[in-house]
């Protein structure tokens, strides 16, 4: 019975990831206008260089989820969740690649750093609640949302329509986080003990590594 | 006169606070008022002044008319005849353009004082001879704070444009399939040897030039210039890398762009073989070590896992491995 709503579960989300495969903007038309100066330029760098990097660490901490729970029953649910977030890692590669923007120096950094806090923190999780929780996942989409949220809230401010194509990329992105942070809390997520505390660790590190990012 | 130009530079710096793209009115009248003031006072000092005698030094008052009338142009350089010019925004180039920018004013003298440098190497005394030849006071070199710095990073900037142009075109005619792309080892050399044979004319004083650009005052921009010229040639080599790759080869190309600047400068062969020999050799050291680097990487995976095969084996065989 469980393992039929599972196989139900994973065939509507792998609908939805095909309906927002379709949706994606094709590759070859450039993301971004030319810049028209150079306070535009850094802007922008910072901003793909932090979401590049974000996407990177995403990868890392998922990666090291896996490794925790890939034998129990939240694993091919992980797993599904890492594969969409691969392929935004894909597309900022694109885009960073197009418009020469200088991907972070602190990557390998991050390289561990992701890892680290993804296996930690749900060994921790594991630890206090039930096997296989997802509480690490839900305060990890939840902070990457917000961030996405407030990058949508820059652009929009700044000039909407120059920046059609971007603001599609990341409110695809950030409707995609926030799908799997829902799913993530239809799992019980929040029945660990510590989720508040964890969730305020992993914001303060997301905030943290965003300020870092955008600088070096 | 001094005054002048400090007061000159206080508003060119007030200008780039507004941002250099606002043509206010205002702003454009108050920019005319001190360009007509400082164009009067370099007009004045010109001692064999070029500039047509019949053009009187604009007045106040006719600087402030000059809002639809061509007439304060006081281009004495230019022969041509003002023409009147409704377009404020033009400033593509100089030929009917009453408005020149301070910035673009800068860039003529500069660039042809390029010419004087083999006579009076990379000084404030060419670029002196330089205004004086387009018909300005060589008092205008007062406009450069840096004075020397300015020529060299001029001339460096002018070069990184020219060869990105060239750059531009190449990947522009292998996109349109009518020249073949060539290897990244081949295209870096060729885009290096493009770039060091744009020194050749000044390659006497360019020692000079390259401890200018030494000075602490000028590394910063120095800098920004090269990190700018090895982007744009990684760049049209085909580099898209969004890793630690990203650093690594354009600190490589940095190393190899300077050794081969040094090796140029007291290079005495016939049309500096030794230089591109040299500049050969390093390329293939790179790419020698590239292939290495992957050549460990692999290796040390496959030992990796042969490793892990092992142990896996060994807890099958103490039978650590049985869930029981």
């Amino acid at each position: 019975m469980q393992r039929a709503a599972k196989c139900a579960l994973r065939l509507d989300l792998s609908r939805a990831f095909c309906l927002s495969r379709s949706g994606t903007v094709v590759v070859m038309q450039k993301s971004l206008p030319p810049p028209r100066d150079e306070e535009e330029k850094a802007m922008l760098d910072s901003m793909l260089r932090v979401d590049h990097a974000g996407e990177y660490g995403a990868n890392r901490i998922y990666a090291g989820q896996m490794a925790v729970l890939s034998r129990t029953r939240t694993g091919p649910l992980i797993q599904y969740m890492w594969d969409q977030e691969k392929m935004h890692l894909e597309k900022f590669n694109e885009i960073l690649g197009e418009h020469r923007v200088r991907p972070t120096l602190l990557l390998p950094l991050w390289n561990i750093a992701g890892f680290a806090l993804g296996m930690i923190l749900t060994r921790i999780a594991c630890l206090l609640a039930f096997e296989g929780t997802m509480s690490c996942t839900v305060a990890v989409e939840e902070s990457i949302s917000e961030h996405y949220n407030s990058q949508i809230q820059t652009l929009m401010e700044a000039e909407p329509e120059r920046y059609t194509e971007l603001l599609q990329v990341i409110k695809e992105f950030c409707d995609d986080e926030k799908k799997n942070r829902d799913t993530g809390l239809e799992h019980d997520a929040e029945s660990v003990p510590g989720y508040l505390l964890l969730k305020t660790v992993i914001q303060v590190d997301c905030k943290a590594a965003i300020y870092i990012l955008q600088r070096i | 006169m001094a005054a002048l130009i400090r007061g000159l530079r206080a508003g060119r710096a007030l200008r780039g606070l507004g941002g250099v793209a606002v043509q206010g009115t205002v702003s454009l009248q108050c920019s005319n008022v001190r360009r007509g003031f400082h164009r009067a006072a370099l007009l004045r000092l010109a001692s064999d002044s070029k500039s047509d005698t019949s053009v009187p030094p604009p007045s106040y008052h006719e600087v402030h008319t000059a809002g639809e009338s061509s007439s304060s142009s006081a281009q004495g350089e230019s022969s041509e005849d003002a023409q009147p010019n409704t377009s404020f925004q033009d400033q593509s180039g100089e030929h009917g353009e009453d408005y020149e920018t301070e910035e673009q004013l800068q860039a003529r003298i500069l660039t042809a004082a390029l010419e004087f440098v083999p006579q009076h190497g990379w000084t404030v005394e060419a670029i002196a001879a330089a205004a004086e030849t387009l018909g300005l006071s060589s008092a205008s070199t007062g406009m450069f704070n840096n004075g020397a710095g300015d020529l060299v990073l001029h001339f460096v900037a002018q070069c990184n444009a020219q060869l990105a142009e060239t750059l531009a075109e190449q990947n522009n005619q292998v996109q349109l399939g009518q020249a073949e792309a060539k290897k990244t080892a081949e295209f870096l050399k060729d885009a290096v040897e493009t770039r060091l044979r744009m020194l050749i004319p000044y390659i006497d004083t360019w020692p000079q030039a390259m401890s200018i650009l030494l000075l602490p005052h000028n590394i910063p921009d120095s800098l920004k210039h090269l990190s700018t010229m090895v982007d744009d040639i990684w760049y049209y080599a085909g580099d898209r890398s969004t890793d630690v790759n990203w650093y690594t080869r354009r600190a490589a190309l940095t190393g190899i762009y300077n050794t081969t600047e040094l090796v140029m400068v007291q290079d005495s062969s016939p049309d500096f073989e030794e230089t591109w020999a040299f500049l050969d050799n390093r390329i293939k050291d790179v790419v020698n070590m590239a292939n290495t680097a992957k050549q460990v990487q692999a290796t040390g995976e496959a030992v990796v896992q042969g490793l892990m095969g092992a142990a896996i084996t060994l807890k099958n065989l103490t039978g650590m491995n049985q869930r029981r």
